[in-house]
């Protein structure tokens, strides 16, 4: 079918969905992330201040949050741009798909092994 | 609407021409920017489990000097811009606005332009009172 062909190069429902409510998830965080360290703590950014703000279960949650919502946006993105110009054959895409999903679990798995401590507290 | 339609109705931005083009390119630089930026700040976080503390803390001086001030502030704005745009792009799937789709933009904008102040406000008192060095 025609649609089913088109609806594919714009990328899917769900991701298109997923990717509507992260951005929602993003928005909201990044507003609580920007102002909490580049206007609270500008200049008095490291371990310690970071150690204090993940003291706190609300920005051990926030951070967790972002880092899963931030990483499936940027790769579900990167995703749409690379579809945009790229690879038209639908195995390539499904590589495409699971390539970005095995950076996007290693990364979000780095993210936390890089957190543990200040989690840990 | 008619199957030609479908196929030229979301890419682009609509129209190949004018301020939506430009909101499209631009959203979409600052899109590929922000990407390759969350990989350097992931890697810049994870310095404390690599390097230990202070590795970290040294990196973070770095990003006090001037010019790295001034480039946060300019991610600040792809932010911005990015995720004000991307408000604008979410409204307009859930059909609010569609028919002014201009006002809405720049509606957005200074949305972006007001929260924007407030982070060079802050940037820049920082370099004004403790900013010394360039780099």
């Amino acid at each position: 079918m025609r649609t089913d062909v088109l609806d594919q190069s714009r990328g899917g429902m769900w991701a298109w969905l997923l990717q509507r409510i992260t951005a929602v998830l993003l928005i909201v965080g990044f507003a609580s992330h920007l102002i909490s360290t580049h206007i609270m703590a500008i200049g008095e950014l490291s371990y310690d201040n970071i150690a204090h703000r993940l003291a706190s279960g609300f920005f051990v949650a926030m951070d967790v949050m972002l880092l899963a919502a931030v990483l499936y946006h940027a790769l579900n993105g990167a995703r749409m741009v690379i579809l945009d110009y790229w690879l038209s054959a639908k195995a390539q895409r499904r590589a495409l798909s699971l390539a970005l999903w095995l950076v996007g679990v290693a990364a979000f798995i780095y993210g936390l092994w890089a957190l543990w401590p200040w989690i840990k507290g | 609407m008619s199957a030609k339609n479908r196929e030229t109705a979301n890419v682009g931005a609509g129209n190949w021409k004018g301020l939506g083009m430009w909101a499209w390119i631009l959203f979409r630089v600052a899109g590929v920017v922000l990407v390759f930026y969350l990989f350097a700040h992931i890697g810049v976080i994870s310095s404390a489990r690599l390097g230990g503390h202070h590795t970290m803390n040294t990196i973070f001086k770095t990003f006090d000097k001037t010019l790295f001030v001034l480039l946060d502030l300019l991610l600040v704005w792809a932010v911005l811009f990015h995720g004000l745009n991307g408000v604008r792009i979410v409204l307009m799937d859930l059909g609010i606005g569609i028919t002014r789709h201009k006002a809405m933009f720049w509606a957005c904008m200074a949305v972006a332009v007001v929260c924007f102040a407030f982070f060079a406000y802050s940037a820049l008192n920082f370099i004004a009172d403790k900013g010394g060095a360039w780099l």
